[in-house]
């Protein structure tokens, strides 16, 4: 394996960048899509996620940095393994659904016949099977999203690169999806997707790398991004919680009335809290507040 | 290891990992992964075209016009038109037989029946009422052909050589001499040099048939490769192929598959018009001809490819369907150019165009159909072509490279080859 990442990625991105004119889309971008896990790309309009994505798929040159496979410089060839779903998406509007998904199986090397058979099995779950002549241009724009990841998924992808899965999917879609990616991922596939639903990353994906401005502001597991937050803990009394201002080693962030949301800044103090609480009479709530992943994109992008 | 990197599904997963250094270049190994990626681009362009109905409802229709139009050629050549002519009086109607015996040495298309009417009336009456196509008449100072309107050219002519014939007959013998004696040293016979004048005609015509059918083909393949490029960019499904193959094998093959249907397409027009025109008068000369359309054909050849390079690139520069019209003003322009500098050069001129690419393509076989010129100028002509058909292809690969991703609105040529990929 040589020089390869630590974390078990066959795929890694390292110190991409693109320059268009005088302004800097995407400045050194680096992060790893681990083996076996869904990675979330979160980051607002213009914050590159696309051009990073471009770019791993080869379709953009980059300026600088490059994309690695097994620790080495990727090919072509393993570029043609991955799965792409761009975020602009189109097929041929007049040729038959079957045919061009086979056509553009078979120029990632698969040979046709075996094409043929795995884009029908694919047609058949997604209930498309009765309209594999019918022309593009005549499905529902669902069945065309659905058509276009059948296009990235035939030839058995090494990886997954796709732009905005989930924009447009009715929730039971959005489902079906998630079950989908969750099938490759478990056969050890690395999957990066790109997504403005925080909720839905925040819920499915194993890793998030947060882009802002061209930089990657954060990035890391969920539980290590919500660490790498505040701790905050959340008091209800039975009285008036106004004291807890005066202990040591906490930040208040905000009392009003029974209720103190209180930030740990010495490790240890909201044990103490809780003693002096429970001295001063019945505790009603003491909990550990989560921070929501919006609240920490919220931070890491302002 | 160093030679294969076949695609098979599952075994590509397990040696991916095992991957060793010898395995050739990164450059090497993406060309042998993706050499054979515009073959399969071309088998669709054909088969897109192939199962279009459009298209091929009008080859077939062009293929019956060509057929028809030789029928109808044939069919004149050996048509008979008998005329009815009426006479009122023996003296005419002893011109008539006579015409009627004459007719078929002079014109072997033209018979001619005898009939009589009482007076000059009904005579008229019958030639205005169509039941006769002419009334011949003795005035006084000679014939009178008398028809309902425009008299048929054969007839008059037939009718005015026998005539004269009878006419300087008499009068040679009233003077006592002989219609021989008369007509000694009068004759003047048409000798050419080059061929004959019925085939330096089907020359001429067959020289403006190529000129057209390499236009019309230039044109209606570089449109639909134009708008098939488009229609991918349009679509965006070029990012999908462009993340599969390098570009230049989607250009490979789409050039590649058009001009198998154009070379196709005009091969069976070719040939069925060869075909038809052995049923012709002019069958005899079609065996002389195949060494000029054994030039056509190549010319055709590298002309089309040459020229379907700048319709790739005026639809890579386009970004809708739309723009393709002033994107490809350039080519049709430049066609035009090429369409009439070949009916039009003359002397030396068409001497010179002819080795100048493009306008050779068209120009220098329609020059060895015509017999012009020795065989190493269409030889060189063709190198010429060929040399700058590689020019133009990789001054256009670049420019569609580039072009081809580039999604906001119409290019430019300056924008599109400055551009980063």
């Amino acid at each position: 394996m040589g020089n390869g990442p630590s974390v078990g990625a066959m795929l890694e991105i390292k110190g991409l960048t693109r320059r268009f004119g005088d302004k800097t889309a995407v400045d050194h971008v680096s992060f790893p899509v681990p083996d076996g896990g869904l990675t979330g790309f979160v980051g607002g309009n213009g914050a590159g996620k696309t051009t990073t994505m471009r770019m791993v798929m080869g379709v953009l040159q980059a300026h600088d940095g490059e994309v690695l496979w097994d620790g080495r410089p990727i090919t072509a060839a393993q570029r043609r393994r991955i799965g792409y779903m761009p975020e602009e998406r189109g097929l041929y509007p007049k040729q038959a659904i079957a045919d061009q998904l086979v056509y553009l199986a078979t120029l990632r090397g698969m040979d046709p016949g075996a094409a043929r058979a795995a884009v029908m099995e694919h047609l058949e779950r997604f209930g498309l099977a009765e309209r594999a002549k019918d022309r593009v241009e005549k499905l529902s724009l669902g069945n065309q999203q659905r058509v276009q990841i059948i296009a990235a998924l035939v030839p058995q992808p090494d990886a997954l690169i796709l732009d905005e899965p989930f924009s447009g999917l009715d929730p039971t879609a959005v489902e079906s999806m998630a079950g989908l990616l969750r099938e490759h991922t478990s056969r050890g596939v690395p999957v990066l997707f790109s997504s403005h639903q925080l909720d839905l990353v925040d819920r499915l994906c194993d890793r998030l790398v947060i882009m802002a401005q061209g930089k990657v502001v954060t990035q890391g597991t969920a539980e290590e991004l919500r660490a790498g937050g505040p701790v905050r803990y959340e008091l209800v009394t039975a009285g008036d919680a106004g004291w807890v201002r005066d202990l040591p080693g906490i930040h208040v962030a905000d009392v009003d009335g029974r209720t103190a949301l209180l930030e740990v800044v010495e490790s240890g103090a909201e044990q103490r809290v809780l003693e002096q609480a429970l001295r001063r009479g019945p505790v009603e709530e003491f909990r550990r507040v989560v921070p929501r992943l919006s609240e920490i994109y919220q931070e890491a992008t302002s | 290891m160093s030679t294969h990197t076949n695609e098979t599904t599952g075994a590509e997963a397990t040696t991916r990992h095992t991957a060793d250094p010898g395995h050739g270049t990164e450059a090497q190994q993406s060309r042998a992964a993706t050499r054979g990626a515009w073959l399969q681009v071309a088998r669709r362009e054909v088969l897109v075209k192939l199962t279009d109905k459009g298209f091929l409802i009008s080859t077939v229709v062009t293929v019956l016009l060509i057929g028809a139009v030789l029928a109808i050629q044939g069919f004149m050549q050996n048509r008979t038109s008998t005329f009815d002519v009426v006479t009122t009086d023996s003296t005419a109607a002893a011109m008539v037989d006579r015409i009627a015996d004459r007719a078929p040495d002079i014109d072997d298309k033209v018979a001619v029946k005898a009939g009589t009417e009482a007076d000059a009336a009904a005579a008229r009456v019958a030639v205005q009422d169509e039941k006769a196509d002419a009334w011949l008449q003795r005035t006084d100072s000679g014939w009178t052909l008398v028809t309902k309107d425009t008299a048929d050219s054969d007839l008059s002519t037939v009718v005015s050589t026998v005539v004269r014939e009878t006419a300087l007959a008499d009068n040679a013998s009233k003077a006592g001499t002989t219609m021989a004696a008369l007509q000694a040293g009068t004759t003047v016979t048409a000798q050419q040099l080059d061929g004959n004048a019925e085939r330096s005609g089907l020359v001429t015509a067959l020289g403006f048939i190529f000129a057209i059918l390499f236009y019309l083909a230039s044109i209606m393949f570089g449109m639909t490769l134009a708008s098939s490029v488009v229609e991918e960019k349009q679509s965006r499904i070029v990012e999908m192929i462009a993340a599969a193959i390098p570009l230049r094998q989607l250009l490979a093959g789409k050039i590649i598959g058009n001009t198998v249907l154009a070379f196709g397409q005009m091969a069976l027009y070719v040939g069925v018009g060869l075909v038809g025109m052995s049923f012709t008068d002019y069958g005899k000369y079609v065996a002389g001809l195949s060494g000029s359309i054994g030039w056509f054909l190549a010319f055709f050849l590298v002309g089309f490819v040459a020229l379907a390079c700048l319709w790739a690139v005026a639809g890579a520069l386009a970004s809708r369907t739309e723009d393709i019209q002033s994107t490809s003003m350039p080519i049709t322009m430049l066609m035009m150019l090429m369409y009439f500098g070949a009916l039009f050069l003359d002397g030396t001129a068409r001497a010179i165009g002819s080795f100048i690419p493009p306008v050779s393509s068209i120009l220098m076989p329609m020059r060895v159909l015509a017999g012009e010129v020795s065989w190493w100028e269409p030889a060189l002509a063709l190198l010429l072509l060929v040399a700058f058909a590689v020019g133009l292809i990789l001054v256009s690969e670049r420019i569609y490279r580039r072009a081809l991703l580039q999604t906001g609105g119409k290019l430019s040529v300056k924008d599109a080859w400055r551009t980063q990929e």
